[in-house]
């Protein structure tokens, strides 16, 4: 039963909970089982006095297989990971395990989350100590600040043996110094308060401690907060002071005493204007003078969270146990209870709110329940608020995970609410998932739809069995569709042929059995349209030529002189196809002569014109081009002769007739000569490819 | 404007005096970087053309290690002084010839030169030399080495060290006494005056090897210079320059020596020995000496950092870096270091375990391709909603980039391959295709035939996953148009459905369908079929589109257009023809007009009515790339501008980006770009962003622009900000930019009549309705009624740019 260790002993304790679950332990298999144990055992020995801790690994390990025989196939306890992770603190097998110990010992109340004013970050402090920065964007850990104060040697009193678990932070703001308007490199500052009371000012892509103030809440610090220009730092602390900070220097500006006990929330608005601070009481303050200027009651307890709207009219409050937001309406008046409430199944730890709409009338609320739940509710006004229902958005788990993790499951942990465009729809950053590995996600929120995300297990080790998740990659295999060369080639639909729309139907029918061999030799075929068309063959039937002619020139007579534009109308509005048709049935008219070439003439030069890259893309246009390009140079080797003989006539016809119509004759010879240059070029251009087919042919 | 995908790694940053900060040169500027976070902290802008090297003023005591002065000097012809703790520009030194390396020995001699009044700073500097241009034309020496009094702004006049063909590097000893340049197959080393002696050139050397030298080193305190070849040796010279530097009262040692054996040395090389270090394959592209001299780093082409002991010559590796390595730069902290990676990466190392602390990576740069896959590749694609381009990646990998954030965003591994740099490539990246919505991506690879046997191609459909970045695999085609390659894939704007031409001649249509499986519990799948082959006259397939509605395929069989039915694949309609295959196919918007490009020795942009089915206009230019906005009917061209009138415009403006509305073939706006080859564009939405101050701008069209070297700019074509860059730019056309560097209404250039004056652009709308615009009307024709292109455009363009700049000058 010892097989496992040397394995075990190497150091991947992710094994625990997997081989030595699932294998049959091998020694049964094996001749002499009591030899091959001793045997093993030895082996497994001196690998962990290699290292302490590996020994240590190998001794759990030793008592989980104990436990084993006894048939007790639970999962190691977390406490089993930890004292292994302090032992051997630098091991790189190892964060992920530790990680999860961590998360399972913290519950969201006690997470410290601020996003980066641009939401590129979220910073996450799970009060160890330390500051996790989370790239949103990538979803992965940026960099990690694990102990700042004892790497500042300025400070003098930083503790030198202190290391990071002797640090606490209790409240956290991620504020902006922009100034300028420039987008990338926006300066910014990471607020965090401790539970000595200092405050301390982290310049998070430099990495740098910028300010810190030491001992500025005696007994600690609560809450930070400061105005959307972010010149200034409010703090609050255990005192019951608030203190205003330069955020650039870390300066005491001002500090007063707003409470004789301790405050446990405090806001402020994004104008600066005024002050808000809740132990179980609320107080409003005038920034400038100081000056109380309202007061609630109503809170069982200590307020926990805290903000304004971003007019600065209402106040946002939850305490600690009750299950709603109680919002405050800021009017100077005497009254003191809440205007509105809204409910939540768990206690809110989180709270943000945004205006929206014409006047910023428009209110939406943003709470985050204690069971990592978020909320949602908007209205046009604060009536319609207060009658909203709640959306709510939570993480399920996408198997029986939970089972496993007795409670610890994915929750949303932190959001932020984005513009809220219209009344119904709002956009909403998250950061879900394990905090082993948050997963962001900008949502879209219908009110009234609930959502269910759903958490990916990405970043834990091994979670479960070792089967399950094999399983899982056998899944995932099965989601790949291959297709290989044969399975491409059976198409739904193979090729079909240039039809009518009229008859596609039919000939979908017949084309599905066709194969490939027939599909490869299809092409363009005329031939066959013609056919159908009943054209080839009553060519020659001059009765159903001048039907259709009638048909393609939509009702333009052709035995008229038709104007110029109207003819390029028609024509460019024919397709294609269509318009080579036609100028087949002219010319075979031309050829048989059963209409005059004046006529017709201008209609051929007009279709060339338009269609002249169709008709020369056209295979057996080349034939017809051939015999159109000698007719019209037989017919225009005579047009010297012919103009001799009219201008003659003309002349005669001048003399003779001053009245003579003459525009007639010259239109014609003037088309003649045009076609005469269209048709050369079209047929050099025939005759090349022809040249170069038979150039193949040879 | 948007700028961005900058590389990090055209030259060799430089650690601040504490190494908290790590500048790096991107593009014209310097950023700077924290090194504990990987972050970027400030940036120095200033320079209005590449910057090429950055030299940080060293501190003379550790309490002014908090000083932040740098040189940093650039193509531009300057070289500026900054303090970069508040990023502030100090001074500005032109020296009217771009700058492509620089060297200050003397912060490097501070501890030899024990307080003596503080002297003037040199610097010698590898100059370009384009004053003589005009005159003298080729086989003239280019590269020059000039020194220039920092101090006082000027160049030293009549110190030139050398001559060469082009401008070289110049590495220096650690301990500035020495620089030297490679030049082919030589070496050549100056010993740096101690004392600034007037008009009496340095003492200098030669060395000689028979292969081209790819990278040298000086050893920080003895006289050992190495040097990497381009066949993977490292040559070491100890004791270089006994002859020529030592003093005079070594001469009769010096004479006993040179009758003794020189092994190794070639030809009269002034040096002792050489011996030669063989580990790498091929060229090596860094060479470094630990600060004490005891160790040498060494890198090159197979990503392996190679830790050498100088006297035992036994090796230590950082293996794996899976990327060409092209600086290695050690900080003044002895455990930080940092190396440049060819894939636009530097990592930050911990330096005695040579282990990665952290990255600072940017775009990935343009992979090279095989000769034989050079049509058929395309670099990148742009993800019109998400404002993203996917990158093609050197490693098989898609890289995701966020081109408002200028980050990258994921990367997916396409192939199943683990890329070394130095293997033979067997297989090839050819075709990414992003589905409208970003949802479904298409990949296409090229497996190349080892011996003959083995090599097809591959068709992958790949989804996005419900809520995070990342791409799984849905459906594999292997040799999907059998021995073929594939030459395009377009998506179906709406629904999921996706074709792929061939070179074979076929096309296919592929339909998604959903299938909900449920074995032990529910899931979705999506697989993709084969719905419709098709094919017209067996020629080859070189561009296909669909309609923004999708009720029409295009797809370009060579030279012709055929239009189909994607869903019942019937042939619909043919149109065209085209002097050269068409390689670009796009439907514009909701108009009724269709755009194609094809390129070869007679490059068409022809825009197609629809209505007509006939060519609506034309222009005889060579089209890089086209970009149709889906909502009106507006469309942008990025061209490559003919070498003939290159030489007239700036040089750095290779292309220009033409928007035109579909109607009509007078440009709306234009703007020059640099390095338009291999470049693209596209018209990307500005989502409501994470950033909250982008929301006024939300839902704006934009253009954005990825030119050759993956570097962007993302702006808005009809905004007024660009009306403000134009006037700025007509101010000063020669402030050289490596992007898109002034704007000049191409309508503008109509403008080149008579009457034609810079007030006119100034003016702004003035230059849309030009008195006179005969052009217009002769373009409006259909193509068959106007002139021969050829003759008509080419001439009437060319002759344009000239007048154009004719008047700016």
């Amino acid at each position: 039963m010892w097989a496992h260790d040397p394995k075990l002993g190497g150091g991947l304790i992710r094994d625990f909970g997997s081989k030595g679950c699932n294998r049959t332990p091998y020694p049964l298999k094996s001749p002499n089982p009591l030899s091959t144990r001793g045997k093993l055992n030895t082996i497994g020995r001196v690998t962990f006095s290699n290292q302490f801790h590996n020994y240590q690994k190998g001794a759990a390990g030793r008592r989980r297989r104990r436990r084993k025989k006894h048939r007790n196939i639970n999962l190691p306890s977390p406490l089993l990971f930890s004292s292994t992770h302090h032992l051997s603190p630098s091991s790189s097998a190892l964060p992920e395990q530790v990680y999860r110990f961590t998360m399972e010992s913290t519950n969201i109340k006690d997470l410290l989350t601020s996003f980066s004013p641009s939401l590129d970050f979220l910073a996450i402090s799970s009060g160890d100590g330390r500051i996790k920065i989370w790239d949103t964007i990538k979803g992965q850990v940026q960099t990690d600040f694990a102990n700042i104060v004892s790497t500042d040697e300025t400070d003098i009193f930083a503790k030198p043996e202190g290391g990071r678990m002797s640090v606490d932070y209790t409240c956290m703001k991620w504020l902006s110094l922009e100034k300028k308007k420039k987008r990338k490199l926006r300066s910014s500052l990471l607020i965090l308060g401790t539970g000595g009371g200092d405050i301390l000012a982290l310049d998070v892509s430099a990495g740098l401690l910028k300010w810190r103030v030491s001992d500025c809440h005696p007994g600690g610090a609560t809450a930070i907060s400061s105005p959307a220009n972010g010149s200034c730092v409010y703090t609050a602390g255990v005192d019951g002071m608030i203190c205003e900070l330069d955020s650039m220097t870390g300066n005491l500006l001002r500090k007063f005493k707003a409470s004789a006990k301790a405050i446990s929330s405090m806001a402020i608005s994004s104008d600066g204007k005024i002050l808000a601070t809740a132990a179980a009481q609320l107080k409003i303050f005038s920034c400038s003078d100081h000056k109380k200027m309202q007061k609630f009651s109503g809170h069982p307890g200590s307020v926990r969270c805290m903000t304004f709207s971003d007019d600065g009219k209402y106040v946002f409050s939850s305490a600690v146990g009750e299950r709603y937001i109680a919002i405050w309406e800021i009017d100077g008046g005497k009254k003191k209870s809440a205007c509105c409430v809204l409910a939540m199944d768990h206690p809110a730890i989180f709270i943000d709110s945004k205006s929206y709409g014409v006047d910023n009338l428009g209110l939406s609320v943003l709470a985050i329940s204690e069971m990592g739940v978020c909320y949602l509710w908007s209205g046009t006004n604060i009536g319609e608020l207060q009658s909203s229902k709640s959306t709510k958005v939570m993480v399920s788990v996408e198997d029986d995970f939970s089972k496993n993790y007795k409670g610890a499951g994915p929750t949303i942990f932190s959001a932020k609410l984005q513009n809220f465009s219209k009344p119904v729809t709002g956009h909403v950053f998250l950061a879900h998932g394990l905090l082993i590995k948050p997963a962001f996600e900008k949502i879209s929120i219908q009110c009234g739809t609930d959502i269910k995300l759903t958490s990916s297990m990405d970043g834990i080790l091994l979670p479960l069995t070792q089967s399950h998740k094999s399983k899982k990659g056998l899944e995932n295999q099965n989601h790949i569709t291959a297709l290989d060369r044969a399975n491409t080639e059976g198409a739904l639909l193979p090729v079909s042929k240039i039809f009518n729309a009229a008859d596609a139907k039919s000939r979908d029918m017949l084309s599905l059995t066709k194969d490939d061999a027939e599909m490869d030799e299809v092409t363009v075929c005329l031939e066959d349209r013609l056919r159908a068309e009943g054209i080839l063959t009553s060519d020659n039937d001059l009765k159903s030529n001048t039907i259709l002619l009638s048909k393609y020139l939509k009702g333009v007579n052709l035995e008229a002189t038709v104007p110029q534009k109207q003819m390029r109308a028609a024509v460019s509005s024919m397709t294609p196809d269509d318009a080579y048709t036609l100028l087949k049935l002219l010319l075979s008219m031309w050829q048989s002569r059963s209409m005059n070439g004046e006529y017709i003439l201008p209609w051929v030069c007009c279709i060339l014109v338009h269609h002249g890259h169709y008709v020369k893309s056209e295979e057996s246009a080349s034939q017809l081009l051939d015999s159109l390009y000698k007719l019209t140079k037989s017919k225009g080797c005579v047009t010297q002769s012919l103009l001799q003989l009219s201008g003659r006539l003309q002349l005669l016809t001048a003399q003779i007739n001053k009245a003579a119509d003459k525009s007639q004759i010259l239109k014609q010879e003037e088309s003649d000569a045009e076609d005469d240059e269209e048709e050369e070029l079209l047929y050099d251009e025939d005759e090349s490819s022809e040249n170069t087919s038979g150039d193949e042919n040879n | 404007m948007i700028r961005g995908g900058k590389s990090f790694v055209s030259s060799p940053p430089a650690f601040s005096n504490d190494a908290k900060k790590l500048l790096v040169c991107t593009g014209n500027m310097v950023s700077i970087f924290s090194t504990d976070t990987g972050l970027q902290v400030m940036e120095l802008e200033g320079h209005t053309a590449l910057v090429t090297s950055i030299i940080v003023e060293p501190a003379p005591t550790p309490a002014s290690m908090i000083l932040c002065y740098c040189w940093t000097s650039s193509l531009d012809g300057t070289i500026k002084y900054w303090d970069f703790s508040v990023s502030e520009l100090m001074k500005t030194i032109n020296i009217q010839l771009p700058v492509y390396s620089m060297v200050v020995p003397s912060f490097l001699a501070y501890k030899s030169e024990n307080n003596e009044k503080l002297s003037d700073i040199y610097a010698y500097i590898s100059v370009e030399d384009t004053k003589n241009e005009q005159n003298k034309q080729r086989n003239e020496l280019r590269g020059k080495i000039l020194k220039c009094n920092l101090s006082k702004s000027r160049l030293v006049p009549g110190v030139i060290l050398s001559e060469s063909k082009k401008p070289e590097k110049i590495t220096i000893s650690s301990t500035g006494k020495y620089i030297g340049i490679h030049e082919k197959r030589k070496i050549r080393i100056w010993e740096v005056p101690t004392k600034d002696l007037k008009n009496i050139s340095p003492r200098k050397l030669k060395l000689s090897h028979t292969k081209n030298l790819s990278c040298i080193a000086f050893h920080p305190t003895d006289r050992i210079v190495v040097a990497g070849d381009v066949t993977g040796r490292i040559l070491i010279w100890r004791g270089f320059g006994d002859k020529t530097f030592a003093g005079s009262n070594l001469e009769n040692e010096k004479l006993l020596k040179d009758e003794d054996e020189k092994p190794g040395v070639r030809g009269n090389g002034d040096a002792d020995s050489c011996t030669t270090w063989h580990w790498h394959s091929s060229e090596v592209k860094v060479l470094s000496f630990s600060s004490d001299g005891v160790y040498l780093y060494s890198g090159g082409k197979e990503g392996v950092l190679v830790l050498w002991q100088l006297d035992t010559g036994k090796k230590v590796f950082l293996p794996r870096i899976g990327t060409p390595l092209l600086n290695f730069m050690s900080s003044p902290d002895p455990s930080l270091a940092s190396i440049s990676c060819a894939d636009n990466r530097i990592h930050i190392l911990k330096m005695p375990r040579m282990e990665i602390l952290k990255s600072i990576s940017g775009i990935k740069l343009p992979s090279p391709v095989p000769e034989m896959f050079r049509g058929s590749c395309k670099d990148f694609v742009f993800d019109h909603t998400a404002g993203l381009v996917a990158v093609r990646t050197e490693n098989y990998c898609i890289q995701f980039y966020s081109l408002f954030d200028d980050r990258e965003i994921s990367e997916v591994q396409v192939c199943e391959r683990n890329h070394q740099p130095s293997d033979d490539v067997t297989m090839i990246l050819n075709l990414v295709a992003l589905s409208f919505e970003g949802s479904v991506m298409c990949t296409v690879e090229t497996r190349m035939a080892e011996e003959g046997i083995g090599g097809f191609v591959t068709l992958k459909f790949w989804e996005r996953g419900s809520q995070n970045n990342d791409f799984s695999l849905s459906t594999v085609i292997y040799e999907p148009h059998r021995d073929a390659g594939v030459s395009a894939v377009a998506f179906h704007s709406t629904r999921g459905m996706a074709v792929s031409a061939s070179y074979g001649g076929d096309f296919k249509v592929w339909v998604s369908n959903h299938e909900i499986l449920q074995n032990d519990k529910l899931f979705q799948r999506t697989r993709w079929a084969c719905h419709a082959v098709g094919s017209y006259r067996k020629k080859p397939m070189t561009a296909a589109a669909f309609s923004n509605d999708g009720s029409v395929l295009a797809i370009a069989a060579e030279t012709v257009i055929t239009l189909w039915d994607p869903e019942k694949n019937v042939l619909v309609a043919v149109i065209g023809s085209t002097r050269e295959p068409i390689e670009n196919l796009s439907f514009i918007g909701d108009s009724n007009f269709l755009v194609s490009t094809s390129q070869g020795s007679n490059p068409q942009l022809s825009v197609w009515s629809m209505a007509k089915l006939s060519v609506s206009w034309s222009y005889e230019l060579h089209t890089e790339a086209i970009a149709c906005s889906e909502k009106d009917s507006h469309f942008a061209v990025l061209v490559v501008l003919p070498e003939s009138s290159k030489a007239d415009v700036a040089t750095s403006h290779s292309g220009a980006i033409l928007l035109f509305n579909a109607g009509d073939p007078v440009p709306v706006a234009s703007w020059f770009v640099a390095k338009a080859k291999g470049g693209g564009i596209a018209f990307i939405q500005r989502s409501g962003s994470l950033d909250d101050d982008m929301d006024e701008n939300a839902g704006q069209v934009l253009l954005a622009y990825v030119n050759g070297e993956h570097e962007y700019a993302v702006f808005n074509p009809h905004g007024v900000e660009m009306q403000e860059r134009k006037v700025r730019h007509t101010d000063n056309v020669f402030v050289t930019d490596p992007e898109v560097t002034g704007q000049i209404g191409y309508a503008s250039i109509y403008g080149k009549l008579p009457e034609f004056k810079l007030e006119a652009i100034e003016a702004g709308a003035e230059y849309t309705t030009p008195s006179e615009r005969p052009w217009e009307t002769i373009f409006s024709g259909p193509s068959h009624s106007l002139p021969p292109l050829t003759k008509l455009c080419s001439d009437f363009l060319e002759s344009l740019l000239k007048k154009r700049t004719g008047t700016l000058i």
